[in-house]
């Protein structure tokens, strides 16, 4: 490759990918639509999906997890949907037409729907054993009614109860939603799951541990690692950017990717992450939080070595980046007089 | 003076008492400002030896006058200590993890080494501790520690309620008790906690001695009526020199101890609004008016504090600002400069022994272009015609002169907001007459300018590297492809497109005097060979080509800078401007860019590219057209409905029938449109303009032509779904039937367009889509532009190392090599073109 070509020396890269992300998305609308990308999935895409992974967001507002098939599942209808009867997690609400509580009798009455039974292939009574495992209590079934004897309890702890009930999870994965089953263009059969418990999808029998997905850069680092989470970031935004129609060279959200997990952890580019991190005491202060900065400095004496943008054009001193990342130096030829 | 580059670093600290009083020029004794005379009192608080603000005065202190005194501080000796409010955490932390009575650091031997370490990674920051930071890790320490492992004494809880009251046991802690306890912390200890004890104490956060800053620092105005008006922090320290002096009084006099107490915490809450008036659970001090008192906190803070308003941005000289207007006939690289702009604008001009025949020329004329200034042993002087050839007389090489502004200067011109670099890009100035700035209008597409009253920003480069840089990093004419995505970002657009796409065809035929006329005004002086007695507009165009440019894609042929085959459109000149910029360089480009400009905005005046309602009006073929593809959705949607109703429907996979159903019917419904669209691509052709521009690249597209000629198509919400919200009853609208689940164009689907008017009903639906789009970007700017802030401070300090990595300035490495290949990111297009060849 021709020199000519290569990135000049000291080009502040980092400004450059900067603003090369956040001009577009100030020029366009950017509609925070949800879309159905995936199957019939509703994904949060456009800036507020850029945003969340830029700042690093612990929980995303939607964990979807891809989950691909081995050999043997993938093309197999009836097996595949033996896995996916495993992941989809059905709860009391899913099947409860509604609650009743009988405060004075200290009894709750679940009904349930017999259609949505049929459905998820359940019987009043397994959901009655759930429920009498799970929260100790004595239960009855009648036809379609799950009667449940409680302690005598209040009002608001029988209502707490109540909730509680109908959150509980009859089948499926803990901190994970409905999962779905989706043919690819090539014919193969793939499931879609709402949730990040990566570890407990992946204990299943059938699925293909090696090509599982997830766009929750968290979740993945904490099963697969910081380059995994790298890529996964990476990855995401490049979805979203393209979905939003913004052409952008890849290089500039490698550049941000990599200044996120650079450390080794996932860090946000707020005061909590990249520019919190800073060395410089001015930097940090003329960004957010300046009089929390400032008093803590003093009060334990910090340094500020003044290397950095901000520091430096705070005080008049040359950038270090570009131009000013270059010393010249004269050499002092005597004139003869 | 300091020079700026003489700083190595900056260390903060606490002021020691000893310390304030040696840096004060004053004690500041007497809470009135002025005598009866209204002159400034000796010992009050604009004391002369604090530095001088009126033109006249000299400061007592330093004997400079107003512009040059840089202000002194004076000094409060406080009665009582105060505890300073932005510390109280630090000050609880010190309390909570040293001893009560023998005041070491509550942790032993083993437990000190661990921290240590663990301050020490803090920091230098060497590895990230992202929630982990001193004061959170030492409390959550200290809080069990019931028992002194030094002397074995039990502790005592200790309470803090902010800003600044301390409980031991439910006992008041006296700040003159904090005190002693903080003073008796072995310097030791303190460095475990990171804390330096050579620059920071922490007893000094209990203040004993106030400091009073400089006048300059806050300036008393002198209204129109003669009255003066006092800054905040004045009106601040008057309150805290009064309390103080009444706590004086009241404990020489022997008062009781309740008033005392009570004056005590008058002056801690003084002190505490003078350095921040926003500190929680505090009322905040206020002027007579009611407005609340802008204190130091309130200075440094937010938006227009002190580091944001002051210190990141600054004002500067040697700019200009005014309207910017057309004019395609000056090149891509230069502005138009108004005559009263380049007189006011100078540039040094350095006088040496070989170009001091040049300087006397300057110092000589009398009007404009000329020297303004010379500036002589550092003193400068204005040129005036009563010394003029006094100055010519001592001229001397080594004297640097201060000259007018003339065409060819390098200047930097900018438009607001600044969002990505080429927001900012130097041009070639051009003094022209009139009052605006002057902008050829492909260069409007970087900055994001249009002509309706923007107002750009130009400064002059000084120094020679700043010259130097802005000629040749930020020239207009290497900013043509863009860092974002390599692609040309200065080039032709809208109706120039269009003109270029007719002039391509082989069948635009121009006579000779039109040829010489398109030609002439774009800076060719020959002609292309003649085709039937006539000449080809490509053929015309293909003169901007250079002479050997031979060029070939899938779409677009040219062979020997002439134009064979291919129509240019925006997606082909983008390919013609890459293979440009790769095989000729920047230059060239920029010259095919300008000359590009000229002649398809002449070719226009010859053309016209105009739309009439002819356009859009649809004849009788096309209005049944129209009419068949509205029934056929229609009849497909009825279709689709009774076989839902039938329960006839195979549910998709992992939907149930009704969002089967659903997303059957608008895939039916959005199909309705780009059926109409392709209608228009197979029966228009480029004698409707509209259409003309849509298939150039130009402005628009069919799109647009289906919604004004045919219909709108369905509406979907910001989610992708129909129109549902509304009624109990299943609908939308009040008048619409109740209960009708098979309403398409109740939902949206509206068959009207935009020539011969909506109806009601689908202008709600069409109106629906509008508001959600008006609210979503009145939200998304807001958000967007704190990202924008957020990632610009978070990136800012990366750069390019010279083994092609990345890193931050203390050589932190972020990428191994920038974007995995090192290539710079302007380029990456145009290196494509070179190895087609």
């Amino acid at each position: 490759m021709d020199d000519e070509f290569k990135v000049a020396h000291g080009e502040a890269v980092g400004t450059v990918a900067a603003q090369s992300i956040s001009e577009p998305s100030t020029q366009q609308v950017l509609r925070s639509f949800h879309f159905a990308g995936l199957g019939s999935a509703l994904v949060t895409t456009g800036l507020p999906r850029i945003i969340e992974l830029v700042d690093a967001k612990k929980e995303p507002s939607t964990p979807l997890t891809t989950i691909y098939l081995l050999p043997g599942y993938k093309d197999n209808v009836d097996k595949a949907n033996a896995v996916l009867k495993k992941l989809d997690s059905v709860k009391v609400s899913d099947v409860a037409l509604r609650i009743v509580e009988s405060f004075d009798k200290n009894i709750l009455r679940v009904v349930l729907s017999k259609n949505k039974l049929k459905l998820y292939e359940l019987t009043p009574l397994k959901v009655a054993e759930r429920i009498e495992k799970v929260f100790k209590l004595k239960t009855a079934v009648k036809e379609n009614k799950i009667i449940i004897k409680t302690k005598k309890i209040g009002i608001r702890e029988m209502r707490l109860l109540s909730t509680r009930i109908m959150k509980l999870l009859i089948r499926g994965i803990e901190n994970s939603g409905k999962a779905q089953l989706n043919i690819a263009p090539n014919g193969e059969l793939y499931i879609i799951i709402y949730g990040n418990n990566l570890e407990e999808y992946m204990k299943i029998e059938g699925v293909d541990t090696r090509r599982i997905y997830c766009n929750d850069p968290f979740a993945v680092y904490r099963t697969f690692g910081i380059e995994a989470a790298r890529n996964t970031i990476l990855k995401e935004l490049k979805l979203t950017m393209d979905n939003l129609g913004i052409s952008l060279s890849p290089r500039h959200l490698m550049l941000l990717v990599d200044a996120m997990t650079s450390r080794g952890i996932i860090m946000g580019v707020g005061r909590h992450g990249l520019v919190g991190a800073k060395k410089s005491v001015l930097a940090r202060a003329a960004y957010e939080e300046t009089v929390k900065h400032l008093t803590k400095a003093a009060a334990i004496g910090e340094v500020d070595p003044i290397k950095g943008v901000t520091e430096s054009g705070i005080v008049g001193k040359q950038i270090s980046l570009g131009t000013g990342s270059i010393k010249l130096a004269v050499k002092n030829i005597n004139k003869s007089e | 003076m300091l020079h700026a580059e003489a700083i190595k670093a900056i260390r903060f600290g606490l002021f020691s008492p000893e310390q304030i009083k040696r840096m004060s020029v004053a004690k500041i004794t007497v809470p009135e400002v002025y005598n009866e005379d209204g002159y400034p009192i000796e010992g009050g608080l604009l004391d002369q030896r604090l530095g001088v603000i009126d033109p006249g005065l000299v400061c007592k202190t330093c004997g400079a006058k107003a512009k040059t005194c840089p202000g002194h501080f004076g000094h409060i000796e406080l009665v009582r200590p105060v505890i300073h409010p932005e510390f109280g955490k630090f000050i609880y932390l010190l309390l909570q993890a040293t001893c009560s009575s023998c005041h070491r650091l509550l942790l032993d031997d083993n437990e000190i080494k661990e921290f240590k370490e663990l301050i020490h990674k803090e920091l230098t920051r060497e590895e990230t501790i992202n929630d982990v930071n001193i004061t959170n890790a030492l409390s959550n320490k200290v809080k069990y520690i019931k028992k002194c492992p030094h002397c074995g004494a039990v502790q005592k809880k200790i309470k803090f309620t902010a800003p600044t009251e301390f409980y031991i046991e439910n006992t008041p802690l006296k700040p003159n008790e904090i005190k002693d306890w903080l003073a008796a912390i072995p310097d030791d200890d303190l460095k475990t906690l990171g804390i330096d004890p050579n620059v920071t104490r922490p007893e000094w956060a209990i203040l004993t001695v106030l400091l009073v800053p400089p006048v300059n620092v806050r300036p008393s105005i002198t209204l129109e009526t003669g009255e003066r008006s006092e800054d905040d922090l004045t009106h601040k320290l008057v309150d805290i020199i009064r309390t103080n002096q009444r706590l004086e009084q009241y404990i020489n006099a022997g008062a009781a101890q309740l008033i005392i107490d009570d004056q005590e915490a008058l002056l801690q809450y003084h002190i505490t609004t003078y350095f921040n008036n926003e500190t929680a659970g505090l009322p905040a001090a206020r002027q007579k008016t009611g407005r609340a008192l802008k204190t130091l906190a309130q200075r440094l803070k937010g938006k227009e504090g002190i580091f944001r308003y002051n210190l990141i941005g600054k004002r500067v000289n040697f700019s200009a600002r005014t309207v910017i207007s057309v004019d395609p006939y000056i090149n891509i690289d230069e502005v138009g400069v108004p005559r009263e702009v380049a007189e006011r604008l100078t540039l040094p001009f350095y006088v040496t022994e070989w170009n001091i025949d040049k300087a006397r020329e300057w110092v000589s004329r009398k009007e404009y272009p000329m020297a303004l200034d010379i500036i002589v042993n550092g003193q400068r002087k204005r040129i005036l015609d009563t010394n003029r050839d006094e100055v010519l007389k001592e001229l001397k090489p080594g004297d640097i002169i201060e000259r007018q502004l003339v065409d060819g200067d390098f200047v930097l011109f900018n438009r607001q907001p600044s969002l990505h670099r080429i927001s900012m890009m130097a041009h070639r100035v051009r003094v022209l007459p009139g009052r605006t700035f002057r902008v050829n209008d492909i260069t409007t597409l970087p900055y994001n300018a249009d002509f309706d009253g923007d107002e750009m920003n130009l400064h002059v480069p000084q120094s020679l590297e700043a010259i130097a840089e802005a000629k040749y990093l930020m020239h207009e004419a290497k900013q043509i492809f863009s860092p974002r995505d390599g692609r040309p970002i200065i080039a032709l657009f809208e109706d120039q497109i269009g003109s270029a796409y007719i002039l391509s065809l082989p069948t635009t035929k121009l006579k000779k005097e039109e040829a010489e006329y398109l030609l002439g005004l774009s800076g060719v002086y020959e002609l292309p060979d003649e085709v039937d007695g006539a000449y080809l507009g490509r053929d015309i165009f293909s003169l901007l080509f250079p002479k050997d440019f031979t060029f070939e894609t899938d779409d677009i042929k040219i062979r020997k800078g002439r134009l064979i085959e291919g129509k240019l459109t925006k997606k082909t000149l983008e390919s013609i401007y890459k293979a440009l910029g790769a095989k000729y360089g920047f230059e060239v480009l920029q010259d095919f860019l300008f000359k590009a400009g000229k002649l398809t905005t002449a070719f226009l005046t010859l053309y016209g590219i105009t739309v009439g309602v002819n356009d859009y009006m649809l004849d009788e073929k096309k209005e049944k057209a129209r009419e068949e593809i509205i029934s056929e959705a229609l009849t497909k949607a009825k279709e689709l409905y009774e076989k839902y109703k039938a329960q006839e429907l195979q549910p998709l996979p992992g939907s149930t029938l009704k969002e089967t159903y659903e997303k059957m019917l608008i895939s039916i419904l959005v199909d309705a449109r780009s059926k109409a669209e392709n209608f228009i691509k197979s029966n228009y052709d480029i004698s409707n303009h509209a259409y003309l521009m849509a298939i150039s690249g130009g402005r628009g597209s069919e799109v647009n032509l289906s919604q004004i000629s045919f219909f709108l198509g369905q509406q979907l919400t910001l989610s992708g779904t129909r129109l549902k919200r509304g009624y109990y009853s299943k609908r939308i609208l009040p008048f619409t039937e109740p209960f009708n689940t098979s309403d398409i164009i109740d939902k949206g689907f509206v068959t009207t367009n935009f020539y011969r008017g909506l109806s009601l009903r689908d202008m709600f639906s069409h109106a629906a889509g509008s508001r959600d789009s008006e609210i979503e970007k009145s939200l998304v700017t807001a958000r967007s532009g704190y990202m924008n802030r957020r990632l610009n401070n978070a990136l800012q300090d990366y750069y390019v190392y010279p083994d092609l990595s990345v890193r931050d300035h203390d050589n932190f490495l972020i990428e191994t090599i920038y974007g995995g290949d090192g290539i710079d990111p302007t380029k990456v297009e145009l290196l494509k073109y070179i190895k087609k060849e």
